[in-house]
């Protein structure tokens, strides 16, 4: 089947095209969010825990999986006596449901063929691991710097504490909700602005010419 | 990236920061959103009355009979409304369109609020296991992904046009 042609940006349909097709693949990407999110968890607590241990030393923060639940986790820390080791429960999986908002609206865009959507939500969903990654990290300094009572008061100082508290509640709520519009418009603004789009590289320029000709 | 798109991406950002590291001070959460919230709370329980759940209102608190609810930053609607509008304010557009559509989006915004509130109370008190996952994850994606879907149809009706090549 042959790639459509982008559409024109003058085309009023699209934005209806846009909204059915954003609605329909609500569905379908929840279902596979939903089958993905146990494996996706684990990567998060493995690489979250690798990546706090290259500013800690010694390494004290594990981050265990709970015992009877694919959704939630434990921050725990070595070195502290084994009854208060268990420093906090969190649920993994509120942090990464934004991958739901992502697809709907990266695999929705009508008039683009189907390798350049998926290419693009491909480097989408990049730029998001790498952003879960940094808001889990910041999630677990901000519960050490902000909610272990004197504990915190010992070892953060007041601008260390409100930092890690600023940083966490811009990234949990603010940059986490709106990074699927963010990506999204770093992609297709262009489209909503009406401006041509740009001319193909030159690598797809001489494969499409190779290809013309064969 | 053309100069239209990374100013928009900067201005976006720059004003959903902005927004949230307001929000978050404690005279603005107090004297602001405290009090819109409990005005979401009682237009929630105004409306869970009507669908007889014999709800009672003080300050954000919902109670009926089977189930109570605390309504909190996260539920009042005021996370979509700002993300709505720091892209209707940074997106190239002329003042009047960005009026039009900040006061529409916000009515929408809050309407669907409504219903999410309503809706979550409901689901509380009949089926309350499944009232977490309906709460951190479905009613969120569906509040912001309706922003969302509200900015891009706006943003496609009221772009400003490209400037014209030098």
């Amino acid at each position: 089947m042959a790639a459509s042609p982008p559409d024109n940006p003058a085309d009023r349909g699209w934005s209806l095209r846009f909204l059915r097709n954003a609605l329909l693949w609500l569905a379908p990407v929840w279902l596979v969010w939903t089958l993905l999110t146990p494996a996706y968890n684990r990567f998060l607590l493995g690489a979250t825990e690798n990546l706090l241990h290259l500013f800690e030393s010694p390494d004290v923060t594990d981050l265990a999986r709970h015992p009877s639940s694919r959704h939630e986790a434990y921050i725990v820390r070595r070195d502290f006596p084994p009854k208060r080791s268990l420093v906090r429960q969190l649920r993994v999986t509120d942090l990464h449901f934004h991958f739901v908002l992502l697809g709907s609206l990266f695999l929705a865009v009508p008039g683009l063929p189907w390798r350049k959507r998926l290419e693009n939500f491909g480097l989408a969903c990049l730029a998001t691991v790498f952003f879960d990654l940094l808001l889990f990290a910041v999630w677990v300094k901000s519960v050490y710097a902000t909610q272990l009572g004197d504990w915190s008061l010992a070892h953060y100082g007041p601008a260390a504490r409100n930092l890690y508290g600023l940083a966490k509640h811009l990234l949990d709520l603010p940059f986490k909700l709106a990074l699927p519009l963010l990506l999204w418009a770093g992609f297709y603004l262009g489209m909503l602005l009406g401006e041509p789009p740009p001319p193909p590289s030159p690598a797809a320029r001489i494969q499409g010419t190779s290809r013309r000709k064969r | 990236m053309r100069r239209r798109e990374i100013t928009f991406l900067v201005l976006f950002v720059l004003l959903l920061g902005g927004s949230f590291a307001l929000i978050s001070y404690g005279w603005v959460n107090d004297h602001v959103i405290e009090p819109f919230t409990g005005l979401v709370a009682k237009t929630s329980g105004a409306v869970l009355n009507l669908l007889g759940q014999d709800v009672r209102m003080h300050g954000t608190i919902l109670r009926g009979p089977r189930f109570a609810v605390n309504i909190r930053n996260g539920c009042n609607g005021v996370e979509a409304m700002l993300i709505f509008l720091s892209a209707v304010l940074a997106f190239p557009a002329r003042w009047s369109s960005r009026l039009i559509g900040l006061v529409l989006g916000i009515v929408a915004i809050q309407l669907v609020n409504l219903i999410r509130v309503v809706a979550l109370f409901l689901t509380g008190a009949y089926f309350p296991r499944f009232f977490d996952a309906s709460h951190t994850v479905v009613w969120q994606t569906v509040v912001i992904l309706f922003s969302v879907l509200l900015w891009i149809v706006w943003a496609r009706r009221f772009a400003a046009p490209p400037e014209p090549a030098s």
